[in-house]
Order: structure tokens, then sequence, then C-alpha cells
């Protein structure tokens, strides 16, 4: 079998005309997305120059749930733009000199990256935000190296293509009186529709009043307390230690520490947050928060304002079983040691006895299940 | 001309960070290859090779009042179905998670499915209504 010459694709839906109107919405979903991953990587570096910012408490929860959508969304408007260029797959070189080969090679290669890589994107993040690990690598690792790549070769791809783009949003889409099967304008409307269903399908796990259509979404958003659960406290292997009578909360500044057990910490001053957990994965859910203000806490042992915390977990391993607390989170009063959720004593799957709360922060630094807070000196 | 010059050295320059990335911070840098790779030939060799396939049956078989509403409720339930695969397969599923993966997908599913078919029906009951008036009427406009 011979592959088709690029003559042989005779349908009006391939060609510049569409892939210069679907491209672009398509390159601003991935701009999105790849900016809202940068924020979200920075977010959960222990170490950050310029400190992730602790306001707006729905900061992160809307750039996570948007990163989701728009990931989502350019599921449609990948499959209908690499349609309307697939022909090109069959390109030949138009002339046999040394210098067009090279040019040639060198352009197809970068497409080539670029597709890879913008599947790849997709499809590991759509599987990461349903928990599904069908690889070896390391997830985190990899969709953030190889969203560096997409971007890469997107940029360049808008580096070559920009005038015919240009040429093409001139020329407006002529009426077609009896297409063959679609029009390129019906095959533009089916798009947006793809888009917009599937964003609907799904949002509901990040946006509560689309819950009810989002028969696609990861989670419906139900869950012990009104709130779903990333990592159980079976699957952390905490239930013992969560549950053991001799459980308190340790905090430390250099030499100077306290225990707190769970009717120590109650018998503080309670103050109560409305604040949203939201995941990496996408999903977000707001709780309202009952316990102790943290800095209230760091008080007790003398730490002063602008000090970094360790925050430890009864898990005993996992990459968030140590995490770091920065100044301006710690400091800021919305930020708790919460003992309840919605006005009841805290879900063993959501932290009991104690975990911590903070705005605008990712989900996996949202620490459950509290062993110490050490003041960093 | 400045501006694309520019465009094309800040994304050679960014995808090679991303090069770079990969190949030093990354564990197996085989099945990371796999996967890039296996995405592109996947939808390359047999992804559009079957909607090429559908497209000639459908212009074969299909009624011509259909064919328009059957393209469209291909390009959404197919893109939809085909992002939802790892909730409908439920792989990542954990019996100590109820609160994951936590709807009926397959139940879902059939509900969009139903109202896309519904609607590719309407359309091709309209469009071959519109038809029958056009040529009931005996309007000359040509065709094909």
């Amino acid at each position: 079998m011979r592959a088709p010459a690029p003559e042989a694709f005779t349908s009006r839906l391939h060609g510049p005309a569409l892939a210069a109107r679907v491209g672009p919405a398509l390159g601003v979903c991935f701009g999105i997305c790849f900016l809202t991953g940068l924020l979200s990587h920075y977010a959960q570096q222990p170490s950050q120059p310029v400190p992730f910012p602790p306001g707006p408490a729905w900061g992160y929860r809307l750039t996570q749930g948007l990163h989701v959508v728009t990931g989502t969304v350019a599921v449609p408007l990948l499959l209908v733009k690499l349609w309307t260029v697939y022909p090109r797959l069959f390109d030949r070189p138009a002339r046999l000199d040394v210098r067009h080969l090279v040019v040639t090679a060198l352009e197809r290669l970068s497409v080539l990256v670029l597709v890879a890589s913008a599947v790849f994107m997709l499809a590991t993040g759509l599987a990461n935000s349903a928990q599904w690990y069908p690889w070896s690598f390391s997830f985190r690792t990899t969709h953030y190296a190889v969203a560096w790549v997409a971007i890469g070769s997107l940029v360049l791809h808008v580096g070559i293509k920009l005038a015919i783009v240009r040429d093409e949003l001139r020329r407006p889409l002529e009426h077609e009186a009896e297409p063959s099967i679609l029009s390129r304008r019906g095959l533009l409307r089916s798009t947006w529709l793809a888009a917009g269903v599937a964003a609907l399908a799904t949002a509901g796990q990040a946006v509560p009043w689309l819950r009810e259509v989002s028969v696609l979404g990861v989670r419906s958003g139900d869950g012990p307390q009104g709130l779903p659960v990333n990592t159980s406290a079976a699957a952390a292997g905490v239930t013992a230690s969560a549950t053991a009578s001799g459980w308190a909360l340790t905090v430390t500044h250099g030499d100077r520490s306290v225990r707190l057990s769970r009717e120590d910490l109650l018998a503080l001053e309670q103050r109560t947050e409305d604040l949203p957990i939201a995941c990496v994965e996408g999903w977000s859910a707001s709780g309202t928060w009952t316990g102790v203000r943290v800095r209230d806490l760091l008080d007790r042992v003398g730490a002063p304002r602008g000090s970094d915390v360790v925050v430890r977990s009864l898990q005993e391993s996992g990459p968030f079983r140590t995490t770091v607390l920065q100044a301006g989170f710690a400091d800021d009063d919305r930020t708790l040691v919460a003992l309840a959720l919605g006005g009841e004593p805290l879900a063993l799957d959501h932290g009991y006895p104690a975990r911590l709360i903070a705005p605008n922060r990712p989900g996996v630094l949202q620490t459950k299940w509290l062993d110490r807070l050490e003041v960093s000196t | 001309m400045t501006a694309r010059v520019a465009l094309g050295a800040l994304g050679v320059a960014l995808a090679a960070y991303g090069g770079w990335l990969v190949v030093t911070r990354e564990s197996d840098l085989l099945d990371v290859a796999t996967w890039l790779v296996a995405g592109a030939v996947l939808h390359d060799a047999v992804l559009v090779p079957v909607v090429l396939v559908l497209g000639v049956v459908a212009s074969r078989w299909l009624p011509w009042a259909a064919r328009g509403p059957a393209a469209v409720g291909l390009v959404v339930l197919g893109s939809v179905t085909l992002l939802a695969v790892p909730v409908l397969g439920r792989f990542g599923a954990r019996a100590d998670n109820p609160t994951l993966l936590d709807r009926d997908y397959t139940a879902g599913w059939l509900v969009l499915a139903g109202l896309v078919l519904v609607g590719v029906v309407a359309a091709t009951l309209v469009r071959s209504r519109g038809q029958a008036r056009r040529v009931g009427r005996g309007s000359n406009t040509r065709s094909g």
C-alpha cells in the first residue's frame, strides 16, 4: 500500500482556512494551561524567591480549575485542528536542492515535536485528573518538562505560520450551497459546540453549580462532611497513628517546644474560616473550617513573624509528608490548624485529629494528620 | 519578519529547555518516548483513517439530509468520548476512596449520546422538510 498524496484529500474541510480559525483558539488554551501550570508548579516549590501570596483565597482554585477545563476543551480543538492539516502529513518536498530539503525537514520535525508533545500533555493530564497512571515515569516531573517542549514548539509554529493565519483571517469563509457532508462553517460550529459540551460535561468537579450536568466529571463533589477526598487515611497508612489516644501536636521553635493534645487545641481560641480545598488534579470545593490560628500556636513558642514553618504529617512516606509553610501563609490570620469541618469534628479522611488549611494553597500542601510544626530558625 | 524570527528563536529556546528537563530529570526515558510517539502514531495511523472511512461510508450510504447532522454528532460525541476514556474505564478507582470516580459514567455517557442522537435526528428531519419544500415549490436551485 502506498501513502496517499496530499491532493488525494479532496474535502474542503482540510486546509488553512479552518486551521487558521481553530488554531488560535487552541493556542490560547495551551497558553492558559502553560501559565496556570507554571503557577501551580511554583506554588509547590519549598523555596520561593518571590513568596507565593496567601490571597486571594480562591486564586489557586480558579487557576487550577481553569487549567483542567482549558486542557479538556483543547481535546476537540486539537482533534479538529489536526484534521484540517492532516493531508500535509503526506507532503513531498517541492524541490530537491539541499537547502530546501533541510528547511523542509526541520519544519516537519518541529511539527512532529509539537503534535507529539501536545497529544502527550492532554493524554497524561486527563489520565492524571482521574488518578490513572498507566506509565512508570513521574507524572509531575514529566508533565512539567514536556509542557516546555509543547509551548516552545507551539511558539515556533506560530512564528512559522503567522503570515498564513493573518491572510486566512482576512478572507471570510465563503458560503457553500451544497457541501458533500459538512460545510467549513458547519465544521467550525461543530468544533465550538464540542468544546462547550466537553467543558459542561466535566467542569462540575470545580464549579459547584455545574455538578448536575457534569456527567463525566471525575468527582460529583460529595464526600464525608460534604467534601471529596484525595488520599484516604487507609491509603496514607495513618489510621492507627491518627486515632491513637496519645496523639499530640508538637510545635517547636529552637529549644522551645509545646505538645498539645486535641483537647488542649480545642481549649484554645477557635476561629472559623470559609476556605477552598483545591487540588492539582483540578477538583475543588469550599469548606467551613474551625480550629486554632497557626499564628497563635507560633506565638506560644515565641516564633517571630516572617518565619517559615516545616509541617510534618503522621504519614510515613510520600512526597508531601514534610512540606514548608512559607512565612506569608504562616502569618496569615486565615491559616488554621483545623479541628472541625462544617461544625463537626474533622473526618479521619479529611485529616483527623488536625490538619492544616491555608488560603490560596495547593491541596497537596494542605497537610492532613498533623504531627509537628517546626519553626525554621 | 523580525517578529517571526524572534518568535521562532524563543520557541526553539523554550523547547530546548524542556528537552533538557526531560533528559536530565527523567527516570524512565524509554517510557516517556513511548508515550510521546504512541499518541501521535495512534492519532495519525488509527483515529484519522477511521474517521476518513466513516466519511466515505456516510457520503455513500446516508441520505443527504442526514450527512451534515451526523458529522456534527460525530465531532461532538467522538471527541467527548475520547476525553472521557479515563473516567469511562474507571481505571483510577480505589476501594478506599469512594469520593473518586463516584458517578455512573456509563449512564452519563448514554444520556449524552441520547441527546446527540435526538439532535441529529431532529436536524435531519428539518433539513429533509426544507429540501422537500424547495423541490415542491419547483425552485431551480442547482445541486451538486
